[in-house]
């Protein structure tokens, strides 16, 4: 019983331990708030990324892929709910008589989207990929002025006096100036076999009209991305082959068997793409057609912890200092202890829970605050807005209509159990120093 | 009558180098229950020594020493940890109060030592009635919640003596308890200490330099040198 008593006395008469314990919080609810918000953008990016992508993509079909040959070998499976064929080509859009858009800026990827002079074009089937992605959702987004509206969401790739169309994703038409009616030229480009083995480059260029524009919640994807209705690529692409598909985006039934079901997909379009015994396609899901994208946001995340880290290590120092002060200090109550009746090990165990009760009420301080911060991390960013006119974490620039915060109970475990350790470590050391000294020196005179 | 407390051929040497020092060369004492002996000598003749080996906060080089004719001197750490709050109670010069606690507190400390946090839970009514008894029995009633700093010396040492015999020990040993006081307050720290001594009929080893002090003991045992160099019988003197 002394020992927890005295470790508390200790710890209330003498204000400088309040320091380790301060230390110990701030660690703990720069943890917990930072991760959290890392950990919510992770999520939210990871939402907005799946809204943009089809729950399967068969991709790397070779040149004699065709369609009608893969839709029946995927439509077969049980769980499959859609499939939507795909071609998948890129070029450089501009509007005649105008200059190209500008070249990405320094330092902003394509998660900003929106500055990339070339683009990838989605040549789609509109109706097929309603079925298969939130295409049609895309086209009645909210914050799509009506100015910018295609004119038919249910046919937004109907040609336009003859000439094909194209949807843009929302920011890069409003940054570009571009209106519905507006005449646009894709130039790209396709390696052409001359007979004789020999590929060379041939210059293609597309007349296109501006169909409308649509908004995914991935701003990465819609400043990246256009589309035009399949045969309009077909056309120019591969007029002998109607039907090649080169991607072809699957909806599926029941999420939760979305492996298994890449898994079959895989084996069915082996066996229809098949040639000299062996077979092509890669079938991905979405998260792992994105994975290196969202593999880098949660690298970011554990690059994080690492930094937070060394506040806590910081902490641990200021620890070890002040209960090595009190050590120094409190080498007169070793003696009269061990007089009483103490044992070398009961004067470790005082000095050691004087650590440990700095160091968990510095968790459950640090918890609770970074708990509290993380709720109201939007209101808290609102008012430094307010207050100092300072944005924290805009929220445009993601795509975000608040400030993401996802906190997880793992992750407080975590970090408390890591707090925890931390102070037993930097308290042995000096409840060992106390175990260590002699009772009668202290008892022989002050 | 049995000794409560008995030490023979005590002998202490401490290393300083390669240099062995001897500090006791063979001590023989024995204190009876209700005895009260004084231990006199010059400085460096190995007085607190022999109390820190007779209290078990350090183990002979060689001999014996027994409690209730019980040998403990080679009893483990925590075997004579045990001992020491059982049967002990220690008054020091210097009080040796912690600062960071009450009177009462420290005194309650006492109790604590031998307890875990639920048996002391159990207990801590009747454990506070008892440390409150002890220190209005030292005349400290009215002093419960004042830190040592806000105490003067004499009050001190009744609060360092109140600890001593709250967890009521068999044996008393205090190095020279009035060593830091003035005489008035000298003698009546000695008054409470001997009539509470007479009391509990406790054994009573009492290092002090002062004579007058020593007198008014059952016993005399003089050292010089590390050896016990006479021993008298207060009682057997008066009577002759």
């Amino acid at each position: 019983m002394y020992r927890l008593f005295l470790a508390i006395r200790y710890l209330l008469t003498r204000p400088i331990n309040l320091l380790g314990m301060g230390g110990i919080a701030i660690g703990v609810w720069a943890l917990v708030v930072v991760v959290s918000l890392f950990s919510g953008f992770l999520k939210v990016v990871e939402d907005h990324v799946q809204a943009s992508s089809s729950d399967i993509v068969v991709s790397q079909l070779p040149p004699w892929s065709e369609w009608p040959v893969l839709r029946d070998e995927i439509m077969a499976d049980p769980n499959v709910a859609g499939a939507a064929p795909r071609l998948l080509h890129y070029g450089l859009l501009i509007a005649p008589g105008k200059r190209p858009p500008p070249a990405p800026l320094p330092g902003r990827g394509a998660l900003h989207g929106g500055d990339q002079p070339f683009l990838f074009v989605f040549g789609v089937d509109p109706a097929l990929e309603a079925q298969t992605t939130q295409f049609g959702q895309w086209l009645r987004h909210l914050d799509i002025p009506d100015e910018l509206r295609v004119a038919d969401v249910n046919d937004p790739l109907a040609a336009h006096n003859g000439t094909p169309t194209v949807l843009i994703g929302l920011e890069r038409m409003q940054r570009e100036g571009l209106r519905v009616g507006d005449a646009l030229k894709l130039t790209t480009a396709n390696l052409k076999d001359d007979g004789e083995g020999k590929r060379t480059a041939v210059k293609i260029e597309v007349d296109l009209i501006v169909a409308g524009a649509y908004q995914t919640e991935h701003g990465g994807f819609d400043g990246n991305n256009v589309f035009v209705a399949k045969q309009t690529l077909q056309q120019e692409l591969f007029p002998e082959a109607p039907h090649h598909v080169q991607e072809v985006a699957v909806r599926i039934h029941d999420k939760s068997q979305l492996s298994e079901t890449a898994d079959r997909l895989q084996r069915l379009v082996e066996r229809a793409t098949e040639r000299n015994q062996r077979g092509y396609g890669q079938v991905q899901t979405w998260s792992e057609k994105n994975a290196p994208f969202l593999a880098n946001v949660a690298h970011q995340r554990e690059l994080m912890k690492i930094v937070l880290t060394v506040i806590m290590v910081v902490a641990a120092f200021l620890m070890l200092a002040t209960l090595s002060m009190m050590v120094t200090e409190k080498t007169a109550d070793i003696g009269i202890l061990t007089a009483m009746g103490g044992t070398p090990f009961g004067v470790t165990t005082v000095f050691l829970s004087c650590g440990l009760v700095i160091t968990a009420a510095g968790v459950v301080l640090g918890l609770v605050s970074g708990v509290i911060t993380g709720i109201y991390l939007e209101e808290i960013r609102q008012a430094v807005l307010w207050a100092f006119g300072i944005d924290l974490f805009p929220l445009d620039v993601y795509n975000l209509t608040r400030v993401p915060c996802r906190i997880e109970p793992l992750w407080l475990v975590q970090v408390a159990g890591m707090a925890m350790v931390t102070g037993l470590i930097v308290s042995v050391l000096p409840a060992l120093r106390a175990a260590r000294h002699d009772p009668l020196i202290s008892l022989r005179g002050v | 009558m049995t000794a409560v407390l008995s030490a023979s051929g005590i002998t202490k040497n401490y290393a300083i180098g390669k240099r062995e020092i001897p500090v006791l060369r063979g001590v023989d004492l024995s204190i009876e229950p209700g005895e009260k002996v004084a231990l006199l000598g010059t400085s460096g003749a190995g007085k607190s020594t022999l109390l820190h080996l007779l209290g078990l906060l350090d183990k002979p080089t060689s001999g014996t020493i027994s409690y209730d004719g019980q040998p403990v001197q080679s009893l483990p750490v925590a075997e004579r940890a045990r001992l020491r709050h059982q049967q002990i109670g220690f008054v020091f010069q210097f009080y040796h109060l912690i600062p960071e606690l009450t009177a009462l507190q420290n005194v309650l400390l006492a109790r604590m030592m031998g307890s875990s946090v639920l048996q002391y839970w159990g207990q801590r009514k009747r454990a506070k009635q008892s440390a409150i008894a002890m220190l209005e029995h030292v005349g400290l009633g009215e002093r419960l919640h004042h830190r040592p700093t806000e105490l003067s010396g004499g009050e001190r040492q009744r609060v360092a003596i109140a600890r001593a015999l709250l967890a009521e020990p068999k044996v008393v040993l205090a190095d020279e308890p009035t060593g830091n006081l003035d005489s008035h307050t000298a003698k009546e720290v000695v008054d409470l200490m001997f009539s509470i001594q007479q009391e509990r009929q406790l054994a009573f080893l009492l290092v002090t330099h002062d004579e007058g002090l020593a007198l008014r003991c059952d016993r005399i045992v003089r050292m010089k040198d590390g050896r016990i160099v006479d021993q008298n019988n207060q009682d057997a003197e008066n009577n002759a």
